[in-house]
């Protein structure tokens, strides 16, 4: 890892306007992302995640959603100031991503050959054979059998794991310097989850490719991140090195997520501890700490004032009033 | 479907070769190949497919096939019945017939002497003249021309003014359809509104319309017929792009930096065509309809062009005497039009996912 940044997220805000009010589903948030590193981002359903990943691709489904504040800079460029045409360069052949689904994620009508070398022939201006070549080796790589073969069928002949390997080589097959999984694991079995996991990491670390994964899976992050950020309620409220996380959580709310992971090499102690309460609506939320309700620290100053961040050395930070001298 | 379980591609130093062995064989089977493997199970629809199959197959060969031209006529030969022997023996039957049925009208007993001289009269042409040698299959109209080929050719353009109705549909239909879907916004309002005032104007009055100015040719009824042609089918794929372009595929295309043209003909329009397909299949009945409809109120194609509708329209004229000019067309255009009415079925029972695992 070295340090330079090659993805920075400064005070990132997107809004939704809906019927009901005004959606801050991602409202401030900053990390820095270095070139090789992978950068996992935690967090509740509905605390942000996806939408952070969207508005960096520049892909939030515009109206509902804007973004209306903060810069994402991509080396020394801003993509959210550039024209639709140049970021349209940067999809798929800079960043690329992986979604969730791998069901639907791939379009049923059309070969996985004429899907792969699409990408591949847009961005590296290769000619049909050497874009199928390629095609041919990203698919080997990403542990396909008989990938000449298997090149020409169709998603359905796939089985989801398998066709999530596609879209690993699609995503990858451009040498990409960013690479953001949106929960690649969550809808596969669970004895293919370790195996697409390994996969990427072994393809990303091989490429030099800095991936943001995200996830609701403490598990998952644990296995494959260096660094961790854990949002909650469109902000990020920790973020460290997933061993400084991990060793010392700072803020109640991952300390939270963390007890609620089955560990084998802690005795257990009967039932396993969970976050009560369900995870904020975030529509026109009051100016404070937007955990406090469901917080076992909870002060008279978390339902005033939002917290500042708190730097505990080594980038590991935190919002939490605990660590404020200023209470 | 069976796939290969994942594993590793190095176990205990085999090659590849042998541990992919229940890999190799995957074939790519398309969504249409799989429709076509289930529309062949139907049997209606095949029928269907083999009966259009037939008329287009029919009517391309028009020129080549052993039938009369369309516009020849011998006008001895006018209003002979179906039949399979020569035309002069046919006629004269028919009209020693007639002269036996005037003979009882007016109570005699024998033949008066024209009648006795036009009988000599028309076997001696027999001998002589080579045309009384044709064979009417489908009898004559009250012209003297054959009303098989006349048939055939009016399906020709009964079916071009079908496949160009539908085929301009379905290529406008499409390009706004998707156009508007997918960028929403004020351009779908534009267009849709369009279509709106497109469909509130009285489809027939305006074709009429068109036919009185721009005059009765062939031309002036594929564009009359084809401009308003196009509204249902953009408003199908319309709802079936607008219902698509949340996809996560499409979001996937987006993430891979393909261009708005590209995503929506390269990867909503063909996710689209299933539903096109049907549509347009039960377009071509539609058309042919519209078509005769119009040339059965003599806005249609003009003499001594047929089609379908002018055939029916003619035939209806003369149905108590002569039936057969008015079942001849009326049948071949049915059929033609429940064939294609059971192939769209079919196609859409075929291009349906939902019936895949149907027998």
């Amino acid at each position: 890892m070295t340090d330079e940044a090659i993805l920075r997220v400064k005070d990132l805000r997107t809004y939704f306007n809906t019927d009901e009010g005004v959606v801050k589903a991602v409202d401030g948030v900053s990390f820095e992302l270095h070139k090789g590193e992978t950068l996992g981002i935690v967090g509740e359903s509905g605390s942000g995640k996806s939408v952070t990943n969207l508005s960096i691709m520049n892909m939030i489904p515009n109206p509902p959603g804007k973004i209306v504040g903060g810069e994402v800079l991509f080396g020394e460029r801003d993509l959210l100031k550039m024209p639709l045409r140049e970021i349209r360069e940067i999809r798929g052949n800079k960043i690329s991503m992986i979604f969730q689904d791998p069901m639907t994620s791939l379009n049923p009508f059309l070969r996985i050959s004429t899907q792969m070398m699409e990408t591949i022939i847009l961005h590296q201006g290769l000619d049909k054979k050497a874009a199928k070549a390629k095609a041919i080796e990203m698919l080997a790589l990403a542990g396909i059998p008989a990938p000449q073969k298997r090149i020409d069928c169709y998603p359905h002949q796939f089985s989801g794991g398998m066709r999530q390997r596609v879209m690993i080589a699609m995503s990858l097959s451009c040498n990409p310097e960013i690479l953001i999984a949106d929960e690649p694991t969550s809808a596969l079995d669970v004895t293919i989850q370790a195996q697409i996991l390994d996969l990427m990491k072994d393809l990303t670390a091989r490429l030099g490719t800095a991936v943001i994964l995200i996830t609701h899976s403490l598990g998952v992050v644990a296995g494959t991140c260096d660094t961790l950020c854990v949002m909650y309620a469109g902000r990020v409220v920790e973020r460290g090195d997933t061993e400084d996380i991990f060793a010392s959580p700072k803020h109640p709310y991952t300390r939270g997520l963390i007890k609620s992971v089955p560990r084998l090499d802690i005795a257990s102690e009967g039932r396993l501890s969970s976050i009560r309460g369900q995870p904020p609506n975030v529509i026109d939320l009051p100016e404070c700490c937007p955990f406090y309700p469901r917080c076992d620290q909870a002060m008279d100053v978390c339902k005033k004032k939002y917290p500042e961040r708190r730097d505990f050395g080594n980038d590991h930070s935190a919002a939490c009033w605990l660590y404020s001298e200023a209470k | 479907m069976k796939f290969p379980k994942v594993r590793s591609l190095r176990i205990g130093g085999k090659a590849d070769a042998e541990l992919n062995e229940f890999a190799q064989s995957m074939k790519p089977v398309s969504l249409w190949a799989d429709a076509w493997r289930r529309l062949r199970k139907n049997k209606m629809a095949l029928a269907g497919l083999f009966i259009v199959a037939f008329y287009v197959a029919a009517v391309l060969l028009a020129p080549i096939l052993p039938i009369y031209h369309y516009e020849d006529q011998v006008i001895s030969h006018a209003n002979l019945p179906p039949s399979l022997r020569p035309a002069g023996e046919v006629m004269l039957e028919t009209r020693v017939a007639y002269m036996r049925k005037m003979m009882k009208a007016e109570s005699r007993t024998s033949f008066n002497a024209k009648e006795e001289a036009d009988i000599e009269a028309m076997k001696a042409d027999i001998k002589v003249n080579p045309d009384h040698k044709r064979v009417y299959v489908m009898g004559t109209d009250n012209l003297g021309r054959d009303l098989l080929s006349r048939t055939i050719y009016g399906g020709r353009i009964s079916i071009m003014i079908g496949l160009v109705g539908t085929i301009t549909a379905t290529l406008v239909g499409i390009l706004l359809g998707s156009i508007a879907g997918y960028t929403g916004g004020k351009i779908d309002n534009f267009i849709m509104r369009f279509v709106d005032i497109l469909y509130g104007l009285p489809y027939m009055l305006v074709v009429i319309i068109m036919m009185a100015i721009f005059g009765k040719n062939v031309i002036n009824l594929f564009v009359a017929i084809a401009l308003v042609s196009w509204l249902t089918l953009a408003r199908v794929v319309r709802g079936q792009v607008m219902s698509l372009k949340n996809a996560e595929f499409i979001e996937a295309a987006r993430s891979m930096g393909a261009s708005p043209a590209r995503i929506v003909f390269r990867h909503l329009t063909p996710n689209t065509l299933g539903v096109i397909v049907v549509f347009a299949t039960l377009l071509v009945p539609d058309f042919i309809m519209s078509e005769s409809f119009l040339s059965f109120l003599g806005l249609g194609v003009s003499a001594p062009l047929a089609s379908w509708g002018s055939l029916v329209s003619e035939g209806t004229a003369t149905m108590e005497l002569y039936p057969w000019q008015l079942l001849v067309p009326a049948i071949s255009m049915t059929l033609f039009l429940f064939a294609m009415n059971f192939l769209g079925d079919g196609l859409r029972d075929a291009l349906d996912p939902q019936s895949k695992n149907r027998a």
